[in-house]
């Protein structure tokens, strides 16, 4: 051909230009063989981890139960916010529109962003749980646009009763960074929720059980496209408690507006029947991850809600101490259950003036105990001297926990001419011990130690307090076993504890006929009487006495013992008196089988409980959930 | 030419080997559809390969000479429709690259690249000597520049930059010296820090990327790097067809179009990766026999811009989705989904084929 043989130059080029070609190919195809056969294993892996998505499925919680299988707490299906960090541009402006539209708090997720700063961004932070079904479906319905926001469902707590029983039950919350770093907290993820207090965080092993696993085929944008495998979730076990719903809601019914405390318990079995503390909180306010505007108004509240009363604030006895120290001047062979002493109404010892109620007269055990005299417990306390009274007191389980299964238990104080050197650095004054004798002064002590103290009257032995309802033993409690005082002397204070209630004494109106109720009143100062008559009538109001009752029931074989405090409540024997013995009167009927009183079975607080979204609405969107 | 003689000199292996290709797209495409449980996206495909064969039949129809003859025409009719698009075109990722017709969209951009082709063949095939004159050179040079400099006002970087392989290599053909070439090579280096001033942040941080890959995980790397694993997890034989997961799940952009080697070798593995480059060859080898065996200069031109065309196109889609070059958006000719590309393929086949068919005829 005339034109190529002319043009040898065009030849050349196409050669070279052939060359090229030739080894761009071998080139490219030793590229594809190095990622698809030299490495493939490693990109393999790759793969296989950018499409599969593993999704902790939380387990709901065990149930709590009360000892006749009353529901207290279950669980209810909730959807969560969530938002993926890395998918947005711009969170905050995100956030922005949330908050306009959907009138959520736009501080609380600042907040909620500033605690999570250290997730990696393509974990999901949750936003906001218990999602009414209106925020579901205006989420749902902008997966588009909002693609960093998600919907998750997971069960959250949900307390039947609101409010009732609070502080035993506790609640729960999402899991702190701090406690995730604890051991204990079983296979702990971030957004579990745990017990944070009452039984849900003594059992709270037990009541979460076991994760499940969901894995999932994800797109690049992390939407659902198949589920490959799901483990399903175990329930955590469900937890019966001794507690019985009605004395419960009793106790709670006659502490009514006043800050105060009542334990009832069986002193034999050790089970507690009833623990109140008042003021009390509703615990589902936290299922739902408590907004930092109620938390503080709870923490801020001069009341203390949160307080449980009963096991972790420490009071003076006042005169309940009265008993126990009668059963030590027995005991301790100073006096015998006839020894008299004289009561004039008052009393100078250590030349300071002690006074008493009123004039007694002649005393013995029997109407010390049954009018609360002072000047009694004031002599008989002078000769066994501050560290004999405390050697007794300790006997009574008094100034160490007595292992009831709740946290945050307190220890009170049992003083001791030892313990004010070494706490005080001063020596102890014999007159303070004056003031122990009546259970005033140094010495303190929780609701629920005094209630143990008399159970060991009423029955001889030590109750080991729980409230788990087992058929088993409680091995972790302390002191379990027979009390160390002889039976006649505790039968000598049990019959002056029923004359108390039976014979007019101070506590009758404790009385529940037919029940042989025993026990003790007891009104203890808040301050001295000295600075009380400085104060204004206003802060006498506020400065009162705490009314203590405490008692047992029947005489013969008890089957429960009763402890109320009202704090600022007046006199036991009007403050504290009728509110036991409305309990051991229902306790009685219920217990007879005498016209029950009438309780209502059902919760009247759904309209508290914000409207949680029905599953069903999931079905009408895009299906990403199929639980 | 009667058409039987025309079928007689048909270079059939070029046209199996396109065809082959074609089909191997649409496979991808109904591959990708099968995902959807939707099959428009083959559908599509299959109409525009329709289309596409009636561009090619045109363009092989004419007597190459009286396109060429016209193609100062078409030119400017080009730079027209380039003119028009920065005026009234429609912006799609970024690009203001579309010229809207109610529901009909092109991008002129792409068919321009085959006048691109036929005016340089038009204009260099007339020339007689061995080597370039500069002053031609210069010229070619002005007049190649001009459509390119109003793509890259467009924003479209990619497009662009596909022209001047075309150029480059149709004045190599015509007989630029190795001398010029070097001198050109140098100036580009002088260049091109410069050049680099004027990239956009994005585009600097592609380049970067491509040189490491780690840089940035989640955003460009994140393309680049998926695409290879998506490959890699192919392995030799594939995923099957329809399973590559990977590719169809979104963790690669753009499967169907400028990733679709990626969902290849995904689904095939290197065999389907071998196979498609092995047919990718003969069609350039047969391209190359063309030009060589092509009845004038004019005829020789045109393959070469032809094959720069889809070695150009080649090179920088397979070199990003294997991760040697920069993410460039550029769609692999022939395989990928969609219309401009394909029709630009089409008439780039038709023209080699219309100087196959006339390398006897009379000069």
């Amino acid at each position: 051909m005339e034109f190529n043989q002319d043009n040898k130059i065009f030849f050349t080029r196409l050669r070279i230009l052939q060359v090229v070609i030739l080894i761009v190919f071998i080139g490219f195809s030793l590229r594809v063989w190095q990622i698809t056969v030299a490495r493939y294993a490693e990109y393999a892996e790759l793969a296989e981890r950018n499409q599969l998505r593993r999704i902790n499925v939380l387990a709901p919680r065990g149930l709590l139960l009360d000892r006749e299988g009353r529901i207290l707490a279950d669980n209810v299906n909730s959807f969560s916010l969530v938002i993926y960090r890395n998918k947005s541009d711009c969170v905050e402006c995100t956030l922005d529109d949330l908050c306009r539209e959907l009138d959520f708090d736009r501080s609380e997720f600042s907040a909620i962003l500033e605690e999570n700063k250290s997730v990696p961004s393509f974990r999901p932070v949750t936003l906001s749980e218990r999602l009414t079904m209106q925020q579901v479906s205006w989420v749902l319905s902008r997966y588009r646009e909002y693609p960093e926001l998600d919907i998750t469902e997971a069960p959250i707590r949900h307390y039947r009763y609101s409010t009732l029983a609070s502080h035993v039950i506790g609640y729960v919350g999402r899991i702190s960074p701090q406690e995730l770093k604890t051991p204990s907290y079983p296979n702990p993820k971030p957004g579990h929720h745990v017990g944070k207090d009452g039984i849900e965080k003594t059992y709270n092993t037990r009541l979460m059980g076991r994760d499940g696993l969901r894995t999932v085929l994800v797109d690049s944008v992390g939407r659902i496209q198949k589920e490959l495998r799901f483990k399903e979730p175990r329930k955590g076990s469900d937890i019966t408690l001794s507690i019985d719903l009605d004395l419960q809601r009793i106790a709670e019914e006659s502490l009514g507006e006043r800050s105060g405390a009542i334990v009832a318990l069986d002193p034999v079995s050790g089970e507690i029947l009833a623990l109140a503390s008042t003021p009390g909180f509703d615990p589902n306010n936290f299922s739902a991850g408590i907004s930092r505007k109620k938390w503080e108004d709870l923490i801020q509240d001069p009341g203390k809600p949160l307080l449980n009363r009963a096991i972790s604030s420490v009071f003076s006895p006042g005169s309940i101490f009265k008993p126990m120290l009668a059963a030590a001047g027995l005991e301790s062979g100073i006096r015998e259950e006839n020894t008299p002493a004289f009561c004039g109404g008052a009393i100078t010892l250590y030349g300071r003036p002690f006074r008493c109620t009123s004039s007694h007269g002649e005393v013995r055990l029997k109407e010390a105990i049954q009018h609360s005299c002072n000047i009694y417990f004031y002599l008989l306390g002078q000769e066994l001297g501050i560290d004999r009274i405390a050697e007794y007191s300790r006997k009574f389980g008094l100034g160490s926990p007595t292992g009831i299964d709740l946290p945050n238990e307190v220890s009170g104080l049992v003083p001791t001419r030892e313990w004010k050197r070494q706490a005080l650095g001063e020596p102890w004054y014999a007159g303070e011990t004056i003031s122990v004798a009546i259970g005033q002064g140094r010495i303190n002590a929780t609701p629920i130690q005094l209630a143990r103290a008399i159970g060991i009257i009423a029955t001889g032995k030590i109750p080991p307090l729980h409230i788990l309802k087992t058929t088993g033993p409680i091995t972790e409690n302390s002191q379990v076993g027979d009390a160390e005082f002889a039976p006649e002397h505790l039968e000598a204070v049990r019959k002056a504890m029923w004359s108390v209630v039976n014979e007019w004494g101070t506590g009758w109106r404790a009385m529940v006929p037919g029940f042989d109720v025993c026990g003790k009143t007891g009104t203890a100062q808040l301050i001295g009487r000295e600075v009380r008559e400085k104060l204004t009538d206003e802060a006498k109001e506020r400065f009162t006495h705490n009314a203590w009752f405490t008692g047992f029931a029947p005489l013969e074989n008890p089957e429960i013992v009763v402890t109320v405090i009202v704090q600022s409540g007046g006199g036991g024997s009007t403050g504290a008196a009728p509110l036991a013995g409305r309990l051991l009167k229902t306790y009685y009927q219920k217990s007879r089988g005498i016209e029950p009183e009438p309780v209502n079975q059902e919760p009247g607080n759904e309209e508290s409980v914000p409207e949680p979204a029905a599953a069903s609405a999931m079905e009408n969107t895009e299906g990403t959930q199929d639980q | 030419m009667s058409f039987r003689k025309a079928v007689n000199q048909l270079d059939f292996l070029l046209i199996v080997s396109a065809l082959l290709l074609v089909m191997t797209g649409l496979l991808a495409a109904y591959s990708l559809s099968l995902g959807d449980g939707e099959s428009s996206l083959y559908m599509r495909q299959l109409s525009r390969v329709g289309i596409a064969f009636f561009i090619c039949i045109f363009f092989l129809y004419i007597d190459y000479e009286i396109l060429t003859y016209y193609s100062a025409v078409f030119y400017a009719f080009l730079l027209i429709l380039l003119l028009g698009v920065l005026l009234f075109g429609t912006e799609i990722n970024g690009s203001r690259s579309w010229l809207a017709l109610g529901e009909f969209r092109m991008q002129p951009s792409e068919p321009g690249k085959i006048v691109f082709i036929l005016f340089f063949a038009g204009m260099l095939g007339q020339l007689k000597k061995d080597y370039l004159s500069y002053a031609k050179m210069a010229q070619c040079t002005a007049l190649g520049l001009l459509p390119v400099g109003l793509i890259l006002l467009q924003g479209d970087l990619g497009t662009a930059v596909m022209y001047l392989p075309i150029l480059a290599g149709m004045l190599w053909m015509s007989g630029v010296r190795i001398k010029v070439m070097l001198i050109i090579l140098l100036c580009l280096l002088l260049v091109a820090p410069a050049g680099w001033m004027m990239l956009k942040d994005y585009q600097k941080l592609r380049i970067k990327t491509v040189l490491n890959p780690e840089l940035d995980p989640q955003g460009i790397g994140y393309q680049t790097r998926q695409s290879l694993i998506a490959m890699g997890s192919g392995g030799f034989f594939g995923k099957g067809i329809g399973q590559g997961l990977h590719a169809r799940l979104g963790f690669v952009p753009e499967s169907h179009t400028d990733f679709i080697f990626t969902l290849l070798v995904e689904e095939t593995g290197f065999l389907g990766a071998l196979f498609v480059l092995t047919l990718y060859l003969i069609m350039l080898w047969r391209l190359l026999e063309i030009s060589r065996n092509s009845r004038n200069r004019s005829g020789l031109l045109i393959t070469t811009g032809v094959i720069c065309f889809f070695f150009s196109h080649l090179i920088i889609n397979i070199g990003m989705a294997t991760g040697i070059l920069p993410a460039i958006g550029i769609p692999l000719p022939l395989l990928s989904y969609g219309g401009s590309s394909l029709m630009a393929s089409a008439a780039a086949l038709g023209l080699a084929i219309n100087v196959n068919i006339r390398r006897f005829a009379n000069t």
